[in-house]
């Protein structure tokens, strides 16, 4: 064969190839990326970021990664456990239901706010929003793969 | 012995090292190395010159990759947490594109510049060199998204002003009004508005998300969504898709809707929305279809281009031929594409057909990869829609990288005569400044949303 036509033909395939050999090693990325995440096990239904807290218990930063039902209150048996004087014993619980969280005022003697607002009740809750429980404000992020 | 000091640099500046991204730019490297050296090669047996195995343009590929390296080096500098796939995909899509500008006859698109007169390469090389600094520069310096949630209606008022500014003072180019000229600038803004439609949207449904998915309006036994809560939307969506079908420029609508009802059902989750939407999508293109010509020119054109094959279906089926000459693994670069009558066989061939051009040269193999890439980009998006921390987040990253993948698709279907044919750009590889700063743009934000150091969502108050 020619050997002009064959550097050709060569360098044809290899340009070929070599983005193959790129999406390949692209891939082989990709899919080691999904398996760890998928081992990780599935990704938390939410998590409670404190973002302000007078008392410093818990204190400004602390994360707690929320289970399907979180208690909220200044009683030691509740899931979170908010040491400050304006909060109830039993104050307010966060619930997941469907695709949304929702939070339940426990009958609380100050109130639980969303964004500011009384809860009557009960109340949707989104993400990024800002809950309050006496004195100490959370906001509800997205749950991270643990 | 002294003790050293900390060298002068700026506070909080910590270096990370970016070990997978580093690997794949220097894959990229390789392969247009590889491919501008073919070109070259192929250019010079076609000339009738022996074959030196050196780059077609070395001084462009090196310009390009000294850029996509700065990139690079600009985020490992500033300790960035970003995405690492994103970056070589893209560069080796652009790369690609400016393999196929330097290949394709100068003379397609030339400026003036004091003088120099600047051909297709050239001018695609300075683009894509804009497009990369303006990827840097959001990958580095955007920290917080409040710039983008809090104005949500101010973007969205901005990209309409914009349209209306094109439909009242636009200049018109083969008979459809895109273009805006400002001073020796000029742009297509429905480039630019497809991301304010993503960054509207995704304020819009982060905030109203829980509206949309709880409350019901009920007509008779049908649940449908809320209709309320989904007007100032379908408002802005109203006036986008007019003012584009006003201007002809019907593959922007095509991509305005179908990116609208993927992130309604991203936000969602609810398929009645998309069932009413494709809907409405088949009875708005039925009306299309009766009252405007052009709607019915493509649609007549796709079920038979080869019914006037000189006129009307010239360009269709001289790409038809070009995937046909390529075959499998294509010709080659820089040997398809013969001139028929002094010109290239298809028209329009550097923004609205490059997918036919690599069809021929690159082959089904190539075009495969390219396809693949853009697959790539996509599934990089919706992983980190994943792994965002709050809606408003999730929401922009699926739509940034749904907008993008859904444009090539829709061009590249349009290529093939799958679907009929609608003028927009192949992102990142077809000519055009506006094109390529409105996915510069896209790719910078996504690798800003995917920073895992980035600042924390605001509160919503």
């Amino acid at each position: 064969m020619d050997p002009t036509l064959a550097t050709l033909w060569i360098l044809r395939l290899l340009f070929l190839a070599l983005i193959y050999a790129f999406l390949f090693g692209v891939v082989r990325v990709l899919i080691r990326d999904l398996r760890s995440a998928s081992r990780e096990g599935t990704v938390g239904l939410g998590r409670l970021v404190v973002v302000a807290s007078p008392g410093d218990d818990p204190g400004v930063g602390a994360v707690f990664e929320l289970d399907a039902l979180t208690t909220i209150g200044r009683d030691v048996n509740n899931t979170v456990v908010v040491e400050d004087p304006f909060a109830s014993a039993e104050h307010c619980v966060l619930s997941y239901r469907g695709r949304a969280w929702y939070v339940e005022d426990r009958l609380s003697t100050n109130g639980t706010f969303v964004n500011a607002t009384l809860v009557d009740g009960t109340a949707a809750l989104g993400f990024g929003d800002e809950l309050q429980v006496g004195e100490v404000r959370f906001r509800l992020e997205r749950g991270r793969s643990r | 012995m002294r003790i050293a000091r900390r060298p002068f640099v700026a506070p909080r500046l910590k270096p990370r090292t970016r070990r997978r991204e580093t690997v794949l730019l220097i894959l990229v490297a390789i392969i247009l190395t590889v491919g501008s050296v073919s070109l070259s090669a192929t250019e010079r047996v076609a000339a009738g010159q022996p074959i030196l195995l050196v780059p077609a343009d070395p001084r462009a590929l090196a310009v390009y990759l000294g850029l996509l390296g700065a990139v690079h080096v600009a985020q490992i500098v500033a300790g960035r947490r970003t995405d690492q796939i994103l970056l070589p995909a893209v560069g080796l899509l652009g790369g690609i594109g400016l393999l196929l500008m330097e290949r394709l006859p100068q003379g397609l698109v030339s400026q003036d510049f004091g003088g120099t007169t600047l051909g297709l390469g050239q001018l695609q090389l300075a683009w894509l060199s804009i497009a990369l600094v303006v990827i840097g520069v959001l990958a580095v310096a955007v920290r917080s998204d409040a710039w983008l949630r809090l104005y949500k209606y101010t973007w969205a008022a901005a990209g309409i002003g914009l349209l209306v500014l094109t439909v009242l003072f636009g200049v018109d180019v083969n008979g459809e009004r895109l273009s805006l000229r400002i001073g020796p600038v000029s742009g297509q803004p429905s480039e630019l508005l497809k991301v304010i439609l993503v960054v509207f949207l995704a304020g819009y449904l982060s905030e109203n998300r829980r509206l949309l998915v709880e409350e019901d309006t009920r007509v008779g036994p049908l649940r449908l969504p809320p209709l309320p809560y989904l007007a100032p939307m379908l408002a802005m969506l109203a006036m986008a898709l007019g003012v584009v079908v006003i201007q002809h420029d019907l593959g922007a609508a095509l991509l305005f809707f179908a990116v609208f009802l993927l992130l309604l059902y991203v936000a969602t989750g609810r398929l009645s929305a998309v069932a009413i939407g494709l809907v409405l999508f088949i009875i708005g293109a039925a009306v299309l279809y009766r009252l405007v010509p052009t709607v019915q020119e493509r649609v007549d054109i796709w079920l038979n281009p080869f019914a006037d094959p000189t006129g009307a279906g010239y360009q269709i089926v001289q790409a038809l031929h070009a995937f046909a000459r390529g075959g499998i693994v294509g010709t080659g670069l820089g040997a398809g594409l013969p001139l028929i009558g002094g010109q290239l066989p298809i028209p329009a061939v550097e923004t609205d057909f490059p997918f036919a051009a690599l069809g021929e040269e690159l082959g089904l193999a190539g075009i495969l990869a390219i396809l693949g890439l853009y697959f790539v980009v996509i599934e990089r998006g919706l992983r980190i829609a994943a792994a965002a921390p709050d809606e408003f987040r999730a929401i922009l990253a699926a739509g940034l990288s749904l907008v993008i993948g859904v444009q090539a698709f829709i061009i590249a279907a349009g290529n093939l005569k799958l679907i009929p044919l609608t003028g927009i750009t192949l992102p990142f590889i077809s000519y055009g400044g506006s094109s390529l700063l409105a996915n510069a743009i896209v790719v910078g934000l996504l690798l800003a949303v995917s920073d895992r150091g980035a600042e924390a969502p605001p509160a919503n108050s």
